[in-house]
C-alpha cells in the first residue's frame, strides 16, 4: 500500500517536471514581454539591458531551471505587469475562482444528478425528453456564447443581474468572499451558470444512462418481485450502484471546472486565477504564466492521485489483486 | 454591483441634494502601475493624470496651461527654462509642495531604471533657485520642452524617501507601485491591481472643480463584449473604446451615447529600405524594390484609403499624408493631401522601375494592436494585388510583432505612431532619422530610412525658437518624406468612447480620460 502511494506520487513529480519543461520550452513563441514592459521611447540598449536583467537571453532550459530553483523555496518570481510577487497575487486571485467553482460544481451535481435520475425513471415521458433534448444545448454551445447569451438577457434586457465583476466582497482572514454580500451573490449567479452548465450536462446524461443500466439488472427485478416500493428501489437500490462511476466523473471533472474557469472568467470580468492567466498571456508575463500551468498541473496531478488512492479503498478487487501479485 | 448603484441612484432621488454620484468606467487595460516615472504608456499616464500633475499639463484642446507652475521663460538665449512654481499646493498627504519636490522628480524620472528618461535628454542641469522657482537647463535651445514635459509628474520626496521609493522599481516594484501621493484633483484610496483601482476627490487640491464626482471606480474589462454589456445595463457609466463594429448598435441606445474623435496615431506601411533583397519573395530574389521609390510610390498610389475608411473604420477615421495627424503642433498645411487612389499611375510607376509584372512578397501586421489592425492589411493586401504586387499577409499578435520587425523579417509593415509630445518633431526623431543608437535616434525606423538632409534639420528643428523658422524646416522635411515615399501614411486611428447619456465627459486627443471634466447629471 505505501510503496503504491509512494510510487505514484514519485510518477506524479515526475508528470510536473515535464509539463513544466514543455511549458517553458513553449513560452518563447508566445511572444516577446520586452516591448510590453519599455515605452515607446526605448532604445536597443534598454531593450537589452532588460532582457539580461530578467534571464531572456538565457535559453530556456536555463530559464526552467531558474525557475524551480525559486519554487522549490516557494518564490515564483515576480510577475513583469504588476511588479509584485506571483505567489501574492496568485493567493489574491484564487478565491474568486474557487468559490465560483465550488458553487459551480454543486449546481452541476445536483441539478444533474436530479435531472438524470428523473429523465432515467420517467424514460418516456414528455418532460423528460424535452429535457433531454436541451441538454444538447448544453453540450453542444460553446461556454463563451453561453455567457455571452445570459448577460444579453439577463443583465441588458431585463437588467435583473450585474454584467461582470465580482460584486462587492467581504475580507475575512485574507480570503475575500463574495458569499456574504447581497451584490457578490447576484455577480455569482450567472457566472456559475455558465461554468456549470456543460458539467450539469455531463452528469445528467451520465447519471441517466449508469441508472438505465442499474435498472435492467436482475436484483433490481427481484427487488420488484419482492413488492418493494418504487420509491426504494429507484433511490436505495439503484442510484446507490449508479453513483461509483459518477463519482469518479465528478472528481475529475471538478478539475476541469478550475482548469476551463478562464472562458468563463474572461466573458464575466471574473477576477479569478483564470483571467489572471490569459492577462499574462497578453503581456507575456513568464513568472506568472509558469506559476499558473504548474499550479494548475499539480492540482490535476493531486486529484488524480486522490482518485487511485480512493479506488484502492473503494475497490476491493484491487487491493486483493496487489496482494496475490506479491 | 448593481444593487449598489440602484441604491445610490434611489438615495439621490430622494436627497434634496445631489450628494454621492459615484462614477465607474472601464478600459481594456488597467494601468500596470501607479508610480509615474516607471512605465510611460498611455494607461499608466492617462490615469495618474488624475492623481499626479506635472508642471505644466495640456488642456481640452491639448494646449499647454499652467499647473504646478504658474508661469515659465526661456534664460537668456535658450539655455534653459525657469518655471515658477504655484505656492500652497499640498500632496494628498498635506506636505507642502517645493521646488524640492521638482528636483526629486527630475532625479527620480530621469533615472536610468525610468521609462520616461528620455523626456529628459536634453536636460544638462535643474537647479533649485528658491522654494517656489527652479531652472532647467538645456544643453541646447529647446522652444518645445514645456510642452514635452506635460506627462512628468511630481512626486513628493519627503513620501517617496520615507516608504523606501525614491527610484522607480519596474521590475520588483515599490511601495509607490501601489501607493500614490501627487497633488491631483483625485486621490485613490483602494488599489487592487486589475480588478479595481477607486478615486475619491482631493479636498486640499488648489483647481477649480469642474466634476460633481464623489467616488469614481476604474474596472478594466478585457472582452469588448462583456465591456459593451455592461455599458448598455448601466452597470458602468464609461467605456473606453467601444469596438468599431458596436458603434451603430449603441448610437440606437437612447440610454448611452457614443463619444467619436481623432486620435493621435498615425497608421502607415513601412518599407525595407536598407535590405539586400526580399525575404518572402517568389520572384524577385535577387534585389529589393522597395529600395526604389517608385516602387513605394506605387503603394501608396495602389491603396484606397476612403475605401477602407468607409468599410472597415465605418466611416470614423480621418485619412493623412503625414507622420502627424492634422491635430500636432508642427503639421505641414502645404502637405496635407494623400497621394490620389489611382491604380494605372501605380501599373506605370511599377513598369518605370521595372516590375511590369508586379512582385511578389511578404506583408507584416499586428492583428491585436491598433483598431481593426488586421482587417487592414487584409484589405491593403487585396488592393496591392490589383496592380500587381502580391503580397503574403502575416498577421500576429502584437507581443510576437516587435521582435519580428527588429529582426528584419518582413517586406512591408503596418505601424502606428502616436507623438509624444504632440509635435511633428516626434515622429522625425523615431522614424524617419537614420538610425543611431548613441545620440538615441530612429529608434523605431526598423527599415532603417536614412536621408542626410532629414538627419541634418532635426536638432536644427529641435533648437529654433522662431516658430515660422522651425515650420518652414518642418515643412521641408514632410516634403523630403512624401517625394521620398519613405512611408506610406493611411489615416489616423479613431477614438471611439460610449458613455451614459447622464454623463458628461471631454475627450482629448491623446486618448486620455480626466475625471476632473466629468460630470453626472
Amino acid at each position: 500500500m505505501l510503496a503504491y502511494i509512494i510510487r505514484r506520487i514519485g510518477q506524479s513529480a515526475l508528470v510536473l517536471l515535464i509539463v513544466g519543461l514543455v511549458a517553458f520550452s513553449m513560452f518563447r513563441f508566445v511572444g516577446d514581454p520586452i516591448d510590453n514592459m519599455l515605452g515607446q521611447e526605448r532604445t536597443a540598449e534598454d531593450i537589452e539591458r532588460l532582457r539580461e536583467q530578467l534571464g531572456l537571453d538565457q535559453g530556456f532550459a536555463v530559464q526552467y531551471y531558474r525557475f524551480l530553483e525559486g519554487a522549490v523555496q516557494g518564490n515564483f518570481g515576480v510577475s513583469y505587469r504588476q511588479g509584485r510577487p506571483v505567489a501574492e497575487i496568485l493567493l489574491e486571485r484564487a478565491p474568486a475562482t474557487l468559490e465560483l467553482a465550488a458553487v459551480s460544481a454543486i449546481l452541476a451535481v445536483i441539478f444533474g444528478i436530479a435531472l438524470g435520475v428523473f429523465t432515467a425513471i420517467r424514460r418516456n415521458g414528455f418532460t423528460a425528453n424535452f429535457i433531454m433534448s436541451a441538454s444538447l444545448i448544453g453540450v453542444s454551445l460553446p461556454t463563451f456564447l453561453i455567457g455571452i447569451l445570459l448577460i444579453y438577457i439577463f443583465s441588458v434586457e431585463l437588467g435583473w443581474l450585474p454584467s461582470f465583476g465580482r460584486g462587492e466582497t467581504v475580507d475575512i482572514g485574507g480570503w475575500s468572499t463574495g458569499f456574504l454580500t447581497s451584490s457578490g451573490l447576484q455577480a455569482l449567479i450567472l457566472p456559475a451558470i455558465t461554468l456549470g452548465l456543460y458539467q450539469m450536462t455531463l452528469i445528467m446524461r451520465l447519471v441517466r444512462s449508469e441508472m438505465l443500466e442499474v435498472l435492467r439488472q436482475d436484483y433490481i427485478r427481484f427487488a420488484r418481485a419482492r413488492g418493494l416500493k418504487e420509491r426504494a428501489i429507484n433511490f436505495r437500490h439503484a442510484l446507490k450502484n449508479t453513483m461509483v462511476p459518477v463519482i469518479t466523473v465528478i472528481g475529475l471533472q471538478l478539475g476541469a471546472i478550475i482548469a476551463f474557469a478562464i472562458i468563463t472568467e474572461t466573458v464575466f470580468q471574473w477576477p479569478g486565477v483564470g483571467l489572471l492567466f490569459i492577462n499574462a498571456i497578453q503581456f507575456v508575463d513568464i513568472p506568472v504564466m509558469a506559476a499558473y500551468l504548474m499550479l494548475i498541473s499539480v492540482m490535476f496531478v493531486a486529484i488524480n492521485l486522490i482518485v487511485d488512492i480512493l479506488y484502492f479503498f473503494i475497490d476491493p478487487r484491487l487491493r486483493v489483486d496487489r496482494a496475490g501479485g506479491h | 454591483m448593481s444593487r449598489s448603484l440602484c441604491l445610490a441612484a434611489l438615495v439621490t432621488a430622494l436627497a434634496p441634494a445631489a450628494w454621492a454620484e459615484e462614477f465607474t468606467w472601464a478600459q481594456t487595460t488597467d494601468p500596470q502601475t501607479m508610480d509615474p516615472h516607471a512605465v510611460n504608456s498611455a494607461p499608466v499616464l492617462g490615469f495618474l493624470n488624475n492623481v499626479y500633475e506635472g508642471l505644466v499639463r495640456r488642456g481640452k484642446d491639448m494646449t499647454i496651461e499652467p499647473a504646478l507652475a504658474t508661469s515659465w521663460e526661456p534664460i537668456g538665449d535658450g539655455e534653459g527654462w525657469r518655471f515658477t512654481l504655484r505656492e500652497g499646493v499640498t500632496f494628498h498627504d498635506g506636505s507642502a509642495f517645493t521646488a524640492e519636490d521638482v528636483l526629486f522628480s527630475y532625479q527620480r524620472a530621469s533615472d536610468e531604471g525610468s521609462d520616461t528618461r528620455s523626456w529628459f535628454a536634453p536636460v544638462s542641469e535643474v537647479v533649485v533657485v528658491d522654494d517656489y522657482t527652479i531652472d532647467i537647463m538645456t544643453s541646447a535651445p529647446n522652444p518645445i520642452f514645456p510642452g514635452s514635459i506635460a506627462n512628468w509628474m511630481i512626486m513628493d520626496s519627503g513620501w517617496a524617501a520615507a516608504n523606501n521609493a525614491t527610484l522607480p522599481d519596474k521590475e520588483a516594484g515599490n511601495y509607490a507601485t501601489l501607493n500614490t501621493n501627487g497633488t491631483g484633483a483625485f486621490r485613490v484610496t483602494a488599489r487592487e491591481p486589475g480588478l479595481r483601482t477607486v478615486l475619491e476627490p482631493f479636498d486640499g487640491w488648489w483647481g477649480e472643480v469642474e466634476h460633481n464626482i464623489t467616488r469614481a471606480e476604474l474596472t478594466p474589462i478585457q472582452n469588448p463584449a462583456t465591456a459593451v454589456a455592461a455599458l448598455l445595463s448601466g452597470d458602468v457609466d464609461f467605456i473606453n473604446p467601444v469596438p468599431i463594429q458596436d458603434v451603430a448598435r449603441l448610437q440606437q441606445d437612447a440610454n448611452v451615447e457614443v463619444i467619436q474623435g481623432i486620435e493621435a496615431r498615425v497608421i502607415m506601411l513601412g518599407f525595407p529600405h536598407e535590405a539586400d533583397t526580399l525575404k518572402f519573395s517568389s520572384d524577385v530574389t535577387d534585389t529589393n524594390p522597395f529600395a526604389d521609390p517608385r516602387v513605394r510610390q506605387a503603394v501608396a498610389h495602389a491603396v484606397n484609403v476612403p475605401a477602407i475608411l468607409q468599410t472597415i473604420m465605418r466611416g470614423n477615421a480621418e485619412e493623412v499624408a503625414q507622420l502627424v495627424s492634422p491635430a500636432m503642433q508642427g503639421f505641414s498645411e502645404a502637405h496635407a493631401a494623400r497621394p490620389a487612389f489611382d491604380p494605372d499611375l501605380a501599373r506605370s510607376l511599377l513598369a518605370e522601375a521595372g516590375y511590369p509584372d508586379g512582385f511578389s512578397f511578404g506583408l507584416k501586421c499586428p492583428n491585436d494592436r491598433y483598431l481593426n489592425d488586421e482587417a487592414v492589411c487584409q484589405a491593403v493586401t487585396g488592393m496591392l494585388a490589383q496592380v500587381g504586387l502580391r503580397a503574403t499577409l502575416d498577421a500576429m499578435p502584437v507581443q510576437n510583432y516587435w521582435p519580428e520587425l527588429r529582426a528584419d523579417n518582413y517586406d512591408m509593415y503596418l505601424l502606428g505612431w502616436s507623438p509624444g509630445t504632440f509635435d511633428a518633431e516626434h515622429p522625425i526623431r523615431f522614424l524617419a532619422s537614420t538610425p543611431n543608437e548613441e545620440k538615441r535616434l530612429g529608434s523605431w525606423n526598423f527599415g532603417g530610412y536614412s536621408n542626410a538632409r532629414v538627419d541634418e534639420l532635426l536638432p536644427m528643428i529641435q533648437s529654433e525658437l522662431d516658430d515660422t523658422v522651425r515650420q518652414g524646416m518642418l515643412d521641408e522635411v514632410a516634403q523630403i518624406l512624401q517625394d521620398e515615399t519613405a512611408y506610406v501614411p493611411l489615416y489616423v486611428q479613431p477614438l471611439v468612447w460610449g458613455t451614459r447619456s447622464n454623463i458628461a465627459l471631454t475627450q482629448r486627443p491623446d486618448n486620455f480620460f480626466l475625471l476632473r471634466w466629468a460630470t453626472v447629471n
